[in-house]
């Protein structure tokens, strides 16, 4: 599975990586994130996630060739 | 990217005698307009946004600040996830036109560097009375700054840096994706 993220996660991961772990939702994810970063746990509970240039929520399947990409609250404007 | 050049110029949108617009004469802001690595054309843009049904043109303009928490900022940068923001923006002017019935809707946010002074995002609407316009106006930038996925850093003249004023909507909400705007 492909991970890009942006703006402050950047401060915590690289802006792409891959995992190898089996991940089926988005809580599963985040779970084996914090464990790679512990530091990034309270940012990722404000996160949202996407697939295929959608948002998806927590019952979202992902399967192991997705690229997620991790979107931190928007700071825009 | 910015690409003013798709609307039509005010001398022709003033020509009169017109019957109502048609969407075909009068489109919306193109998908790959609403994110721009380069300078917006401000005026190009108010330039486009005159139409004979409209009464009321109202143009926002997001600058940058030379200052935030008391400490100097010498620029901004902004990050954006393309596709995702060019979609979210396009629903967001589209939802505009549709509830305030306006005649021209146009949002474009900028990405890379931007200078004190500078515009980062700018939102255009143009409706037959100024309320409508006015409204459908901070609707979209509203939302913009909530919901799309765009983020700034501010550098500062010390030389820190910060990724900056996130909405926090999460806080109250407890959902990512559920947002309070200043407009309910």
């Amino acid at each position: 599975m492909k991970i890009h993220v942006y703006a402050k996660l950047k401060d915590y991961f690289q802006p792409e990586f891959e995992l190898m772990e089996t991940i089926g939702n988005t809580d599963e994810l985040r779970a084996v994130l914090v464990k790679m970063n512990g530091g990034a746990d309270e940012l990722l509970s404000s996160c949202r996630f996407a697939v295929e240039e959608g948002f998806i929520d927590k019952d979202f399947k992902l399967k192991a060739h997705d690229t997620v990409v991790i979107i931190p609250p928007s700071s825009g404007g | 990217m910015t690409q003013s050049s798709s609307y039509p110029p005010a001398a022709e949108a003033s020509s009169a005698p017109q019957p109502a617009a048609s969407p075909a004469r009068y489109p919306a802001a193109p998908e790959a307009s609403h994110i721009s690595a380069d300078t917006l054309d401000m005026v190009g843009l108010l330039a486009g946004a005159h139409h004979p049904g409209a009464g009321a043109v109202v143009l926002f303009s997001g600058e940058v600040r030379n200052s935030n928490k008391g400490l100097a900022v010498n620029f901004l940068e902004y990050e954006a996830y393309i596709p995702l923001a060019t979609k979210l923006i396009e629903e967001i002017v589209q939802e505009a036109r549709r509830k305030w019935q306006l005649h021209i809707a146009i949002a474009q946010h900028r990405v890379g560097k931007v200078a004190v002074g500078d515009t980062a995002v700018v939102v255009i609407t143009a409706s037959a009375h100024r309320s409508e316009a006015y409204a459908a106006n901070r609707y979209i930038i509203d939302r913009i700054k909530h919901e799309a996925p765009i983020w700034k850093c501010e550098h500062y003249a010390d030389g820190s840096k910060e990724w900056g004023n996130n909405c926090n909507c999460h806080a109250v909400t407890g959902d990512a994706s559920k947002h309070i705007y200043e407009t309910q």
